[in-house]
């Protein structure tokens, strides 16, 4: 077997040696490599039965009727279902009960179900559901979140369309005014983008009689899950039980969506006393499930003479589309992110969330802050070229640190803050200074530039879902010494198995392949809040060290016993229990393990952990939104051909804020992965949308990266002490993603000279940006320059 | 149910036959009828990748491809990259560079990886071109495209 060349170990200072910011094996690697991951897709059993939707193709429409005859009579149809024959509530929705389940009424989304076929083969289940004949009367919809807010647009919801608006007030505005010396305006539109996980929807019911349920499901937030299903059949939480299978990718759609489908597999199962899956063809995945927001941000921001900022008014409106879902809580994050990591004395944001019969507005990685960033960032290019200081400087003089550390929600930042720090190492890593002077030669058709993202990210759930953030875990000491644990938060890729091995693997004093990290399954945590926020290795590994403290007041006694020692001098480290200050005198942790278990003693631990309480006004958007924080800053540099625009992100410095390093390659593969996400919603990914009907769902048409466009990503890890995670570790999931569509957005104006108000950057938006200074502007007939400048999308 | 056909092909080495619906593609017949659910199915269409296998030594997207049209020929798939219970060099290298996330992907790309290599290939920018085919949402590419080119050296100086 070939001999693999690994980087060395690093570890932080203060700890004893153990497997933490090392880069051990990930657990589920190896299974995962050779294919012998079981996914939802590939679970049968004897007898079961695969579920498919009658869907609406329209995005407005009253429902007139609806004939299920034809397919019922198909061949291998066994159940046909509409919203009479649901037990419980006929509600999906995670936070307000806006969303049936199936509709009777009222259609306001391409693809509402309005029944669903269960038969004995998709084929056959698919078909069927084709021929289900709906009787709809189209009905005016509305398909722009600005237009909806018009007192006479159509109505989505007989509420309004306007759900929430947020804010943050602080300052004098009238007084910073008065001190700035420039003020830049600007509107953006920022479009919305598609998760584009691999591994579609799917899910696994799986009933007992008509007393309790199993579902199997690819999901990020099993506790989610359980509640809808719960909710749907009208059976106690207790009697839904929900097993996370492997999950392929989630970056928040599978946060609230895979609730929907697992509503419905329990709904057919429930009916048909059979197992039923139901698996999402891609284009069905892409129309239907949760996006990021396509928002509008309107910007006045200030500076004086010499770059400060005096103020930022923000107004951003949120394309929520049909159904509210995740989107008052990402607008609540996108609400008190929307000036970056700056100090400003005064400050006004609104955010508003508005109804359309656009796509579905949800969780995705970064929540609302990627588009404020995009904006906020860009406005400071802005402002740096109006005062003619280079764009690293203005960020330098406006960044928060530790004597200026207080946010625009008037919280003070704990120390140390680090924007200051990942500023400087990305700039110095991408070599700003050369770069800058570089960047501007030559006028041919293939321009370079460079430019800055940068991000101040609240770590965890933001206040207003405080109640949620608390996690339950469970560690089992086995008899020879190896160890399971369980914790409520999901692996979905990014390593959150790895992260809870490494954590329960340090805190016990074993190698990391002593533990196995098991998959959540509602029976055996407790309720531990959703998988997303880059919550995961915090709340988890906090639970787990709680757990092991429990167990430790078990196991220390048997180990000092062993050792002739006192049980408060007992150590665990590499697989031995050890006397503090004299190592000589040790015995294997499996044999202190083997002797629990002649004894009869308990070997099984809980652990618990909720953040602390915060205080926080939601009208003046004052007080303390997360507890702690996390710095990122992105510098790209690209390169620009301006005559076809099309951009290609040569490389990306990267400098992360983490708290402490839990496991150094899942780290870096979140950053690089976030980076090359990012990359694509800011330069190619573009869902192209008639009347709430997606245009391009499928990766023909919608662009995601590929192998041939990852950028060279040089990485700068930032370490410190003191922050509330695991050994001091922060989130990195999202910071990793956030700041890069507008250092790229940044590096594109730098290279051609002129401003873009458009995410994406697709090419028709860089001619259109372009104008008279497209190299062949002056060779084009003027009605081909306007119909390029059409071309781009209007507001 | 529409006509069924026989199918006989050489699978991950071992001779094995089918009777199968005529329309079926060869990537339900390896899930469903050989059991073989390593090879996923990510998009249906050819452009994501994760159903890629090796027909007679050449990546194929198994979902664009008619079970029968396989007949007589040989298919290799991620559960036969394995020899004598040891991993591929490329599967090595994908787990011990930190190339796998969530692993949907990985299938495919293991088989891609395999079949680049099996071309001698060792230039980077090569091996990014040619992986291209295979889509991954979690890693950004640059472990998977260390761990290929760590393997390609392995490879090449195992020849």
């Amino acid at each position: 077997m070939p001999r693999t060349r690994r980087a060395p170990r690093q570890r932080p200072q203060g700890t004893q040696g153990g497997p933490l910011g090392g880069r051990h094996e990930r657990p589920d690697a190896r299974a995962k490599v050779a294919g012998a991951t079981r996914f939802v897709a590939d679970l049968a059993l004897p007898g079961m039965l695969h579920a498919a939707p009658v869907l609406a193709p329209v995005a407005s429409a009253r429902v007139l009727g609806l004939d299920l005859d034809d397919a019922r009579a198909c061949e291998g149809v066994e159940a046909a279902l509409t919203a009479a024959h649901i037990p419980g509530a006929n509600s999906v929705g995670v936070i307000f009960p806006d969303q049936p389940l199936l509709v009777t009424d009222r259609v306001r989304m391409v693809g509402d179900r309005l029944a669903l076929v269960a038969a004995r083969t998709p084929e056959a289940a698919w078909h069927a559901a084709r021929l289900a004949r709906t009787d709809l009367e189209a009905l005016p919809g509305v398909y722009d979140p600005v237009a909806a807010l018009a007192p006479d647009a159509p109505r989505v919801h007989e509420s309004g369309n306007l759900v929430r608006t947020f804010a943050v007030v602080r300052g004098d505005l009238e007084r910073a005014h008065g001190h700035a010396a420039v003020v830049v305006e600007a509107e953006y539109h920022i479009g919305g983008q598609e998760h584009a996980y691999l591994e579609p929807q799917g899910c696994l019911a799986i009933p007992e009689g008509r007393e309790r349920i199993t579902i199997v499901a690819s999901c990020q937030c099993p506790f989610y899950v359980q509640q809808a299903v719960a909710r749907v059949l009208g059976l106690s939480l207790a009697a839904v039980r929900v097993e996370q299978a492997p999950t392929g990718g989630g970056f928040g759609g599978k946060e609230d969506y895979p609730s929907e489908l697992a509503a419905s597999a329990a709904l057919l199962a429930w009916h048909t006393g059979r197992p039923v899956r139901f698996i999402y063809p891609r284009e069905f995945d892409m129309q239907a499930s949760s996006k990021r927001h396509a928002v509008v941000v309107r910007h006045r921001w200030g500076a004086d003479r010499d770059g400060r900022l005096c103020f930022a008014e923000v107004e951003t409106i949120m394309d929520a589309g049909a159904y509210i879902g995740l989107s008052t809580v990402v607008a609540e994050r996108a609400n008190v992110s929307a000036i970056g990591p700056y100090h400003v004395p005064a400050v006004r944001v609104t955010t508003h969330v508005v109804y359309t019969n656009n796509l579905f507005g949800g969780a995705f990685r970064g929540f609302g802050q990627p588009q404020v960033t995009w904006a906020a960032e860009a406005t400071m290019d802005r402002l740096a070229k109006r005062l003619g200081i280079d764009p690293l400087e203005l960020r330098r003089r406006n960044a928060l640190d530790d004597r200026r550390r207080r946010l625009c929600t008037g919280q003070l930042m704990p120390k140390p803050v680090l924007a200051r720090t990942c500023l400087e190492k990305a700039a110095e890593l991408a070599g700003w200074k050369s770069a800058r002077s570089r960047a501007h030669e030559g006028e041919g058709l293939r321009r370079h530039g460079i430019g800055i993202g940068f991000v101040l990210y609240g770590c965890n759930l933001h206040h207003g879902g405080q109640r949620l953030d608390r996690s339950s875990a469970v560690v089992i000491l086995q008899a020879d010494g190896s160890v399971v644990v369980r914790v409520g938060l999901t692996e979905m890729g990014q390593g959150n198995l790895t992260a809870a091995q490494t954590i329960a693997a340090h805190a016990l004093g074993v190698e990391p392949t002593q533990v196995q990290v098991w998959q959540p399954d509602t029976t055996t945590v407790a309720d531990s809040g959703p998988t997303v926020a880059s919550r995961g290795a915090h709340m988890s590994g906090m639970a787990i060290l709680d757990a092991v403290r429990s167990l430790r007041r078990r196991l220390d006694p048997v180990a000092a016993e062993l050792l002739g020692c006192k049980p408060r001098d007992v150590v665990l480290a590499r697989g031995w229990a050890r006397v503090a200050g004299r190592p000589r005198r040790r015995v294997p942790i499996a044999q202190v393990a083997a002797e629990m278990a002649a004894r009869r003693i308990e070997a099984i631990a809980t652990g618990w952990h909720r953040t602390r309480a915060r205080r926080y006004d939601a009208v003046t958007g004052q007080g303390d939104p997360y507890a702690f924080y996390a710095v990122a800053c992105h510098v790209a540099r690209v390169e620009v051909d301006a005559d076809l625009g099309l951009v290609r992100v040569e490389e990306v410095a990267a400098a992360h804020d983490v708290g402490r390093v839990i496991h150094r390659a899942a780290l870096e593969g979140q950053i690089q992965g976030g980076i090359v996400q990012g990359m694509g919603w800011g330069v190619t990914e573009e869902l192209k949308l008639d009347r709430g009907r997606l245009l391009n769902p499928n990766f023909t048409d919608y662009l995601i990266p590929t192998a041939a466009d990852a950028p060279l990503i040089r990485i700068a890890v930032v370490e410190s002490e003191g922050a509330g995670g695991p050994y001091g570790a922060k989130g990195v999931g999202e910071p990793s993603l956030i700041p890069i569509a507008a250092a790229v957005r940044n590096a594109v104006c730098d290279a051609l000279g002129v401003e873009i108000d458009r995410l994406p950057l697709s090419p028709p938006v860089i001619v259109a940006a372009l104008g008279d200074r497209h190299p062949f502007a002056d060779v084009a007939e003027p009605d081909r320059r306007e119909r390029h400048a059409r071309s781009a999308p209007t507001p | 149910m529409g006509k069924r056909i026989a199918v006989t092909l050489t699978l991950n080495g071992e001779r094995r036959s089918f009777e199968i619906p005529a329309g079926r593609r060869l990537l339900d017949l390896l899930r469903d009828d050989a059991g073989l659910t390593g090879t996923k199915e990510g998009c249906g269409a050819g452009e994501c990748g994760a159903c890629t296998v090796l027909l007679d030594g050449r990546p194929v997207t198994s979902c664009l491809v008619l079970a029968a049209s396989a007949d007589g020929h040989e298919v290799v798939t991620v559960e036969g990259l394995a020899r004598d219970g040891a991993l591929h060099p490329f599967q090595e290298a994908l787990v011990a560079r930190g190339g796998v996330q969530c692993g949907f992907c990985t299938p495919g790309i293991a088989v891609s990886g395999v079949a680049i290599l099996a071309r001698g290939e060792r230039d980077p920018q090569a091996h990014a071109r040619l992986l291209s085919g295979n889509l991954c949402r979690c890693t950004g590419y640059t472990k998977v495209l260390e761990a290929l080119a760590e393997a390609a050296e392995v490879v090449h100086a195992a020849d």
